[in-house]
């Protein structure tokens, strides 16, 4: 493995590229005992739009929030963006990297726009944001934001009124707002349709490669990770069990690697 | 017997179970008020009969209401008003921190034991009993009632706010925390708005109740139309009585439908 912690401090010794997302044999439980990651081993470049697949309590889940630092772990070595990172990320890292629960974690009670603008708290720590205030500028860029995701016209909207297919958008937002370079997306559009999800997706995918950010989805559904994904892994019982191109892995493999597995949890 | 035929019989004798043991709790729940009300000489007819006539001349004695005292209620009854509005919103300012400080999702289980512990210490007080303690604190008068109020109010909103607070979307939280929210954010953008609902609604709740409860401070000159009610009470005048407890009435309905709006008006979360 390469060593990118110190190529990333000095600029004039960048020879290795660093990867986004450096994973060494990391191991995580909820209960002593109950292994749910096994030594997971993963690279994933910078720039990379990578899927993580797998089947129901895989630790795919698990995997993303331990990524997102909200997991202390107790085995293994974890380096984002080429810092390591044990448990929870230090501010500078934390504005780097977007977090996108499977629920989406958006406060129903407030509007859209300031939804996305609960990106921008890494920025602004101080107690005028507490109160609501945020300077003219977050605004602008949030309603911006709101715009590229063909949302402004609901800016004002309750989140609880808006359509699942709005609310992943402003979550898509809300992260955008945070300027990440790692977007870590939890089987965020699992509540939708096939097409509406292809339609969310095709946004993440094109506002991604234009501002160059590494995205990393938790799928389930392998259409979407052929149309959009370029590399794909599938984590089985806490271990990374096959890594190859997107559009290598077909239905026959996938059902191959997921067969025995369904086959098991039916007995 | 196939496997399947015997799950289905143990499916059957599993809910049949649970009949029985609905039915033998429901007959026990029953035998015991019996036994409650039994202790209460609730069963002694004599008792019963004789109180129905006792009734009966206390009805006849409290009509037809005696409506020159309007103008004399009136102010006591305004008061009474004012004492709930001002100590159901001055318990709420109080509960909201103290809801903030006595949930396990923002704070250590060092600080939420104490808070709890001191919430449920004022709760334990009656709101007569504040309404008697805060006449020794600062003498007769509303202020008395008003502080005993609002003391009554965060025993109980401080600790179902706590309630409110923990039964807030995990998610959510964790979202906020991954965009490097701090307490202080995650007070204003998260524990507010997703209970504002709960919030409001409870407060209301509150603030019925502290409308009825304000009535009777007055028998311990705390203020308000409880004194009417003690003096009339005392000098057996229940003609006048009964129309301090209409207006009471009055005043307690306009309240319930006065909170059924605002609970129409701003409650929209689903």
């Amino acid at each position: 493995m390469t060593q990118p912690l110190t190529v990333l401090q000095s600029e004039e010794t960048l020879t290795v590229p660093t990867p986004a997302v450096a994973v060494e044999d990391l191991w995580f439980a909820y209960r002593e005992g109950s292994w749910i990651l096994r030594g997971v081993d993963l690279q994933i470049p910078m720039g990379g739009f990578w899927a993580i697949m797998g089947p129901s309590g895989a630790g795919k889940t698990t995997l993303m929030r331990i990524l997102a630092g909200l997991l202390p772990f107790p085995r293994g070595r974890v380096l984002l963006l080429g810092h390591p990172v044990r448990g929870e990320l230090e501010p500078a890292l934390r504005r780097s990297v977007g977090y996108i629960p499977q629920q989406l974690g958006l406060v129903r009670g407030l509007t859209a726009l300031e939804n996305v603008l609960l990106g921008s708290l890494a920025r602004h720590r101080g107690w005028q944001t507490a109160l609501g205030f945020f300077p003219r500028a977050e605004i602008e860029r949030a309603m911006a934001l709101l715009e590229v995701l063909d949302l402004a016209d609901r800016a004002d909207e309750k989140v609880f009124r808006l359509s699942g297919g709005e609310r992943q958008r402003v979550a898509i937002a809300r992260t955008l707002m945070q300027d990440p370079q790692l977007i870590l997306a939890d089987e965020f559009v699992s509540d939708l349709d096939l097409p509406r999800a292809a339609h969310v997706l095709a946004f993440v995918y094109r506002l991604a490669r234009e501002r160059g950010l590494t995205v990393i989805l938790n799928l389930h559904e392998l259409q979407l990770v052929q149309e959009f994904a370029e590399h794909v892994v599938i984590l089985k019982d806490g271990r990374v069990v096959f890594e190859s191109p997107a559009l290598d892995l077909t239905w026959p493999l996938f059902r191959e690697i997921m067969g025995d597995y369904e086959r098991e949890a039916l007995k | 017997m196939s496997a399947k035929r015997v799950a289905v019989r143990g499916t059957w004798q599993t809910l049949e179970r649970r009949r029985w043991r609905e039915l033998g709790f429901s007959l026990g729940l029953m035998a015991l008020l019996a036994w409650l009300l039994n202790g209460m000489g609730f069963f002694e007819a004599g008792r019963l009969i004789q109180g129905a006539f006792n009734l009966a001349r206390f009805a006849h004695e409290m009509f037809p209401p005696d409506v020159r005292i309007l103008p004399t209620i009136t102010g006591a009854l305004l008061e009474t008003i004012q004492m709930a509005f001002a100590g159901t919103i001055l318990g709420f300012l109080l509960s909201f921190p103290l809801g903030v400080l006595g949930s396990r999702t923002l704070f250590p289980a060092g600080v939420v034991a104490v808070v709890r512990f001191l919430v449920a210490a004022i709760r334990t007080v009656p709101s007569l009993l504040w309404a008697v303690l805060m006449v020794i604190v600062v003498g007769l008068g509303p202020l008395a009632g008003t502080l005993a109020l609002a003391f009554y109010t965060v025993g109980y909103l401080a600790k179902l706010y706590a309630e409110l607070f923990e039964a807030i979307d995990p998610e959510i939280l964790e979202a906020m925390r991954g965009v490097g929210a701090k307490r202080r954010h995650l007070i204003r953008f998260v524990l507010w708005p997703e209970s504002a609902n709960a919030i409001l609604s409870q407060l209301l709740f509150m603030l019925e109740y502290n409308v009825r409860a304000s009535t009777v401070l007055g028998l311990v000159g705390a203020g308000g139309i409880g004194f009417y009610m003690q003096a009339y009470l005392g000098t057996m005048a229940y003609s006048r009585l009964t129309t301090v407890l209409l207006a009471v009435l009055l005043l307690v309905i306009g309240m319930d439908a006065l909170s059924a709006w605002v609970r129409r008006r701003y409650l929209l979360h689903p």
